[in-house]
């Protein structure tokens, strides 16, 4: 696609805008009916598909610009060669960003004309002029950032790596700028003893920009963009490596695949944390929430989100434990027996510390920290050492006792009011569905991950890493992965939106539509597996025709020209 | 191969000690089977680890693969969150109508499509009464008098008892039993058990704490009213008058056996 193409593209997607919003403000005009899916969910598909788009184009420069810091510092080629991969594939999905968030915005404004102009006259001066400039911006530093690559180098590197990193503020600020009217609609401005309704009324843009969800939310996509960004990089290398038919791409591919697994991970290790400052901060708004999404409508959608945390977890272990069957003198690692004493002894003991002082009471740091800490302190002192294939199975062993903590529900219903005794955890086992235990599977899950990381990195210096000979499973990991967290995005993504419960804007605007009830998990998986299947069909496109379209091929030796016809 | 085996026959073996294990200590048998579930997961990937090198695929063969993945996939998702226990929709909706019945839309305060629908249903019915006064006569004056003296105290009546029930339904409607355990039902130690509240408190102060939650602090629930977890919503999400049935339903709440928590005013 040329230039111009894409800056057309991006010029419908703002007339789209404008048209829309213009087309809102015609007095009386009827909301359209959307057939087969009713309008909230073609609302739902679109904004998903836009969401992930974005979520992509936004993630994928972060590491992107680090990317191609350190191959300017290390002098590694294959670093710059990965960022200028996936910054093409990114020129392209930003072109379907501004695509579906036109669409995005025309859709809403069919199907909810009053509440799409209510909500944009309350953010006029987002949805009119911050938005749109930062849009401008970002689409001007983006084209420059790509077809400055090759001119900016040696010299103008540092130039061109700046460039990069203003991408990422702009990029950063497009983000923290549009999930303001989103958080708003979650958790709209509020004070005690005046009505919503009435403070509304007075609250500047800021008030309703700095609502009690909007930091946790910047937080949580910020880092879940990374992620996704991460992993969709390790698609991009799962593709390529499977249609690479030479040893040297096999073996770029191969460390690009596992560069993309280790950003996806490292992002995912936070990940949990951060939903959970977000979740904090809706029940802290209102505490009704809190039962909505754990114990009743929303509580299955949570088993399903444990599933997939669980899957992504082991997925990825797999893939270090792929990884690490390709260094020659793997064998020789070993590793104190304290780590894998602390990984079976962690969840009982940090549900113990957490239940008897819960977070965030500083004294359960107190006991927690010797602990995690310990086997890097007692291990010198202490010189029992087990192999690094024993701890990687301890390690996997917790995993799926992690898992099992974290989805055994407090009763097997759907809401809380269903509950019978035929259903529910015996009440001396209740603690295996509480608050403590669920973090300290969580945090099993990323304490597992953490030390097989740092036995990767033994291996990596005391072994050789043979490129390109990782077992051929370790593609399907990795597209495992990308679909995981794709549709886990969309999972949570519903979650959060459906938290508005039969409100357009949480206490303040009812949904008056007759599809303003909670839809069930199974009718939800199925809009979230075509979304992501969409969303996968599109980005699978663009690594072929950006990636496997533009690598040259070997030209046949050009013979004594022959003429047309002759046989 | 016989690795495998091995590995299967301690999967079961783990599997079939989680399963007797969980009986024995009252587990209902979904728990068990769930438990079980977790011995086959940790076998399945126990023999994923040690399988042998997937070879090398490409064209065709590893576009064919990589689809019948996807498939394996897709089919996988949706039909694991079908396994869960799916919530009911129809239960909410009535809920909901329930809830929004009469209450203001500010999107669209004239409600332009229901007020031109209730002007013709009201030309017809004022058609209708023409109609009839004309049939009538001069004896309708003398009928509407007896009717509306027999209609005054069946109204009378029945509001006591539609008071009650207007309550107990709002209980439900505002999912109150999400924080409070009433009746035994309900409640996850959110919030105090109500079932002496009639005691403690008169039916004006309940509505007062309904109204506003910093009004009146339950005993031993500090942290609770320090954190606001009471939400501080229903003066605007309610009609005072459903606030008063709540109110008035839960002051006939006067079990002394149950321990609810003294009320110490606050405001």
């Amino acid at each position: 696609m040329k230039t111009w193409q894409r800056g057309l593209m991006a010029l419908f997607a703002l007339l789209a805008l404008f048209g829309g919003a213009a087309y809102a403000q015609a007095p009386g005009t009827p909301p359209v009916e959307f057939p087969y899916t009713g309008n909230r969910t073609a609302v739902w598909i679109v904004a998903q598909l836009h969401i992930l788009f974005a979520g992509f184009i936004l993630g994928a420069p972060i590491f992107v610009v680090i990317s191609e810091w350190l191959g300017y510092r290390k002098q590694d080629p294959r670093y710059d060669r990965l960022a200028k991969e996936v910054t093409k594939v990114t020129v392209i999905l930003y072109s379907m960003t501004a695509l579906t968030g036109g669409l995005f915005i025309f859709v809403l404004l069919a199907t909810y004309p009053q509440f799409t102009t209510w909500l944009i006259n309350h953010f006029f001066i987002v949805f009119a002029v911050i938005y749109p400039l930062l849009f401008i911006g970002e689409t001007f530093v983006l084209y420059m950032y790509f077809y400055t690559w090759d001119a900016w180098k040696g010299n103008k590197k540092a130039r061109h790596i700046a460039l990069g990193v203003l991408l990422n503020l702009i990029g950063s600020i497009t983000l923290f700028v549009i999930d303001g009217p989103t958080s708003f609609m979650n958790t709209p401005v509020k004070a005690e003893g005046v009505s919503p309704v009435e403070f509304l009324a007075t609250a500047s843009i800021w008030d309703k920009m700095f609502n009690y969800s909007w930091m946790p939310l910047n937080m949580h996509r910020l880092v879940g963009n990374v992620t996704f960004g991460g992993f969709v990089a390790g698609l991009i290398a799962a593709y390529m490596y499977m249609g690479s038919t030479k040893d040297e791409e096999r073996a770029y591919y191969d460390w690009m695949g596992f560069i993309g697994n280790m950003i996806g991970v490292g992002a995912l290790l936070f990940l949990p944390f951060m939903g959970y400052l977000l979740a904090y901060e809706l029940c802290d708004y209102d505490a009704s929430i809190c039962p909505y999404m754990m114990a009743d409508q929303l509580s299955m959608f949570f088993e399903m989100q444990g599933a997939m945390i669980g899957l992504i977890f082991l997925a990825s272990n797999y893939y270090i434990w792929l990884s690490m069957k390709r260094i020659e003198g793997v064998e020789k690692v070993r590793m104190t027996i304290i780590a894998p004493i602390v990984m079976i002894a962690l969840p009982l003991v940090m549900t113990k510390v957490l239940t008897d002082y819960p977070a965030p009471d500083p004294k359960s740091l107190m006991f927690l920290l010797p602990m995690l800490l310990a086997p890097a302190i007692l291990g010198r002192f202490i010189p029992i050492t087990v192999s690094s294939r024993t701890v990687i199975k301890i390690g996997f062993l917790m995993v799926v006792v992690g898992n099992a903590i974290w989805l055994t529900p407090h009763g097997f219903v759907p809401t809380g009011a269903k509950l019978v005794a035929e259903l529910e955890l015996p009440s001396d086992w209740n603690f295996l569905a509480l608050m403590p235990a669920k973090n300290s599977a969580a945090f099993t899950l990323v304490f597992v991950t953490v030390v097989n990381y740092i036995i990767y990195n033994r291996a990596v210096t005391q072994g050789t890493i043979v490129w390109g000979k990782i077992d051929y499973a370790s593609q399907f990991v990795l597209i495992f992965l990308a679909f995981s967290a794709i549709w886990t995005m969309g999972l949570m993504g519903a979650v959060r939106s459906l938290l508005r419960k039969y409100f357009h804007t949480y206490n303040l605007l009812p949904d008056f539509t007759a599809e303003s009830f909670t839809p069930t998990l199974a009718y939800s998986a199925w809009y979230i597996t075509g979304i992501t299947v969409v969303f996968y069909a599109v980005v699978s496109f663009a690594i072929i025709v950006t990636l496997r379209a533009s690598h040259p091929k070997e030209h046949a030796p050009e013979g004594s020209p022959v003429p047309a016809g002759a046989k | 191969m016989g690795k495998a085996i091995i590995k299967i026959i301690v999967g079961l073996v783990i599997g079939v000690g989680l399963y007797v294990g969980t009986m024995a200590l009252d587990f209902p048998p979904v728990f068990r089977w769930l438990f079980f579930g977790y011995a086959v997961l940790g076998t399945v990937v126990f023999l994923i680890l040690d399988a042998p090198t997937m070879k090398v695929m490409s064209g065709g063969k590893a576009l064919v693969s990589l689809l019948v993945f996807y498939a394996i996939l897709c089919t996988v998702f949706i039909s694991g969150a079908a396994l869960w226990p799916q919530y009911d929709p129809e239960d909410e909706k009535g809920k909901i109508v329930k809830i929004l019945k009469g209450k203001p839309n500010i999107l669209d305060p004239w409600k332009a499509d229901e007020v031109i629908a209730r002007t013709k249903e009201l030309d017809l019915k004022a058609k209708e009464l023409t109609e009839r006064i004309k049939a009538l006569g001069t004896v309708q004056g003398v009928a509407g008098q007896d009717a509306g003296a027999a209609a005054a105290p069946v109204a009378a009546g029945a509001s006591g008892g539609d008071v009650l029930k207007i309550g107990e339904e709002q209980w439900q409607l505002q999912e109150c039993y999400n924080c409070h355990k009433l009746n035994g039902e309900g409640g996850k130690k959110r919030g105090p058990e109500l079932d002496n509240i009639g005691t403690l408190l008169s039916q004006e102060e309940i509505a007062k704490k309904i109204l506003d939650p910093k009004s009146y602090k339950a005993e031993g629930f500090d942290a609770e009213y320090d954190k606001g977890k009471m939400p501080d919503k229903y003066k605007d999400l309610m009609d005072l008058k459903d606030v008063q049935a709540l109110a008035a339903w839960l002051a006939t709440f006067k079990n002394t056996s149950v321990n609810t928590p003294k009320p110490i005013k606050m405001k």
